[in-house]
C-alpha cells in the first residue's frame, strides 16, 4: 500500500497514528431529523383535517339539502340522491343542460345539470352533484312525470356516480325512492 | 464466491415463481375470458348499464388493496421487533415489506383511478376521504423509503425508519374504515365481500386474484428480503475489510519501523 503523502512537502511520510480526540457529536442532526419527522406528521394531519373538515366535501342527502335550503342560500354544496326515471335535454343560459329529479326516500328535488350527464347515469343509480339552489322552475320540468316542482331547483355543473357495492349482475338491486317508495 | 451469495434465487423460490406465473395465466383467463362484463338491463328504461369491462379491474385492485395492508402491517410489526430486539433480520424485513407495500399501494391508486373514470365519471376526487387517506398512506411510505436512502449510520437509520413506520401505519385503520365512518364524504363503495354482494364466477375470480397476487407478494418479499440481507452482509463485509486493511497498515508500519531501527544500528 502506498504511504501517505505529506501535503506541504509532497513527500511520502509515515502515517500519523497519534491518538486523536474523537470528533464531537453533531448534535444539530438529531433535532433536525425530529423537526423533519414532525413536519411530515403535521403535513399529514393537516391534509386529513382539511379533508375531513371541509364542508364543501360533505355530501348532503337530498332531504337534508331540502331542509337546509334557507341556510345554504346560494352556497355551493354537494348533494347525493337517486335520479328518478325521466330526463329532459334542454338548454340553460345558452348552455346544454339536462333536467331530472333526484330523490331520497319520498323527498324530491329538481335538478338542472349543465353539461352532459355521467356515462353511467341511470335512474336508480345514485349520483353526487355539485351546485347551488336557485329559485324558480328549470326549463322542461313539465315533461317530467314525477318532478318536485316546489319553486326551487338545484343548478349543478359537476356530476359523479356513487356506484354501489353490488356485483350480482341482474340480481343487483337498484336504489328505489320517490313518492310511494 | 458461492452461488448463494450471488443470487437471490433458490429451488424453492423458483418453484414459487413458476407457480405464480401459472396462476397469473389462469387469472388472466378467468378475468378476461371466462367472466362476463358487468352489464345489466335497467328495469325501467330497458337500457344496458353497469360497469361493463371496467369491472375486470376488481380482480387486481381489491387484492392489491389487501396486500398493501398486509405489507405495511408486516413492516410495522418488523419495525417494532427491531426497536425491541435490534436485530438486522427485523430491519431487513421491515424495509422489504415497505418497498413491496408501496408498489402495491401505488397500483391501488392507479387502478382505482382508471376504474373511477368510466364508473364514477372522474379520475380523482380531491377531498374524498378514501382516496385521500390512501394517498397519504402512499406518501408516508414513500417518505419512509426516502428516509432509508439518506446517508446515516445504519443503526440510527434503521431506528428512525422503524419510528416512521410505526407512525405511518396508524393511517391503515383510517383507510380501511373511512367508507363506514365517513360514508357521506366518499364516492367509494362499502365492502362487497362483507355484505356478500358478489357471487358465482365473479366471486371465484376475485378469490383466485387473492391467491395469485398473494403468491406474487410472497415471491417479491422473498427476493427483496434476500437482496436486503445480502446488502446487510456486504456492508458488514466492507467494514471487516476496512478494519483488516487498517490492521495490515499498522503492522506494515511496525515492520518498517523495526527495519528502520535495525538499519540505523548498522
Amino acid at each position: 500500500m502506498a504511504e501517505p503523502v505529506d501535503e506541504e512537502s509532497g513527500e511520502a511520510g509515515p502515517l500519523d497514528l497519534t491518538p486523536q480526540a474523537s470528533r464531537p457529536q453533531r448534535r444539530a442532526r438529531k433535532p433536525f431529523s425530529i423537526v423533519v419527522l414532525l413536519a411530515v406528521v403535521a403535513a399529514v394531519v393537516f391534509v386529513l383535517l382539511r379533508t375531513l373538515g371541509d364542508a364543501s366535501l360533505f355530501f348532503y342527502e337530498v332531504d337534508e339539502a331540502v331542509s337546509a335550503r334557507a341556510e345554504l342560500g346560494t352556497e355551493r354544496f354537494r348533494v347525493v340522491g337517486t335520479p328518478q326515471p325521466g330526463l329532459v335535454e334542454t338548454s340553460l343560459d345558452g348552455q346544454a343542460a339536462v333536467v331530472f329529479t333526484l330523490c331520497v326516500a319520498d323527498v324530491l328535488a329538481d335538478v338542472a345539470h349543465l353539461g352532459d350527464p355521467a356515462e353511467l347515469f341511470q335512474p336508480g343509480v345514485p349520483v353526487v352533484l355539485q351546485g347551488s339552489w336557485v329559485s324558480g322552475d328549470p326549463p322542461g320540468i313539465e315533461n317530467l312525470s314525477a318532478a318536485a316542482e316546489d319553486g326551487w331547483y338545484l343548478r349543478t355543473d359537476h356530476m359523479v356516480v356513487k356506484h354501489d357495492n353490488d356485483y350480482r349482475g341482474d340480481d343487483a338491486e337498484l336504489e328505489s325512492c320517490g313518492v310511494g317508495s | 464466491m458461492a452461488d448463494s451469495t450471488t443470487s437471490t434465487g433458490s429451488p424453492g423460490s423458483r418453484l414459487l415463481g413458476l407457480t405464480t406465473l401459472v396462476g397469473l395465466a389462469g387469472l388472466l383467463l378467468f378475468a378476461f375470458v371466462f367472466t362476463e362484463p358487468d352489464v345489466r338491463l335497467h328495469p325501467t328504461t330497458g337500457e344496458e348499464f353497469g360497469q361493463f369491462d371496467a369491472v375486470r379491474l376488481l380482480y387486481l385492485h381489491v387484492p392489491m388493496a389487501v396486500l398493501t395492508y398486509v405489507a405495511f402491517l408486516t413492516c410495522a410489526v418488523a419495525s417494532a421487533g427491531y426497536l425491541l430486539k435490534r436485530g438486522a433480520w427485523w430491519d431487513v424485513t421491515a424495509h422489504a415489506s415497505a418497498e413491496v407495500g408501496t408498489v402495491c399501494c401505488g397500483l391501488v391508486l392507479v387502478t382505482g383511478s382508471i376504474w373511477g373514470r368510466p364508473v364514477w365519471n372522474t379520475w380523482w376526487e380531491w377531498g374524498d376521504v378514501r382516496l385521500m387517506t390512501t394517498l397519504v398512506l402512499f406518501l408516508l411510505f414513500t417518505g419512509y423509503l426516502a428516509l432509508r436512502r439518506t446517508p446515516a449510520e445504519p443503526q440510527r437509520q434503521a431506528r428512525r425508519a422503524a419510528i416512521v413506520a410505526l407512525v405511518a401505519v396508524v393511517d391503515i385503520p383510517l383507510v380501511n374504515r373511512s367508507v363506514e365512518w365517513w360514508e357521506n364524504r366518499t364516492l367509494h363503495q362499502q365492502s362487497t365481500l362483507a355484505e356478500l354482494k358478489i357471487e358465482d364466477l365473479t366471486l371465484f375470480t376475485l378469490m383466485l386474484g387473492f391467491v395469485v397476487f398473494g403468491l406474487v407478494f410472497a415471491w417479491l418479499m422473498l427476493h427483496r428480503f434476500r437482496v436486503g440481507w445480502l446488502e446487510h452482509a456486504q456492508a458488514g463485509h466492507e467494514v471487516a475489510l476496512a478494519i483488516a486493511e487498517r490492521h495490515a497498515e499498522m503492522e506494515t508500519l511496525d515492520v518498517d519501523a523495526a527495519i528502520g531501527q535495525t538499519g540505523g544500528g548498522k
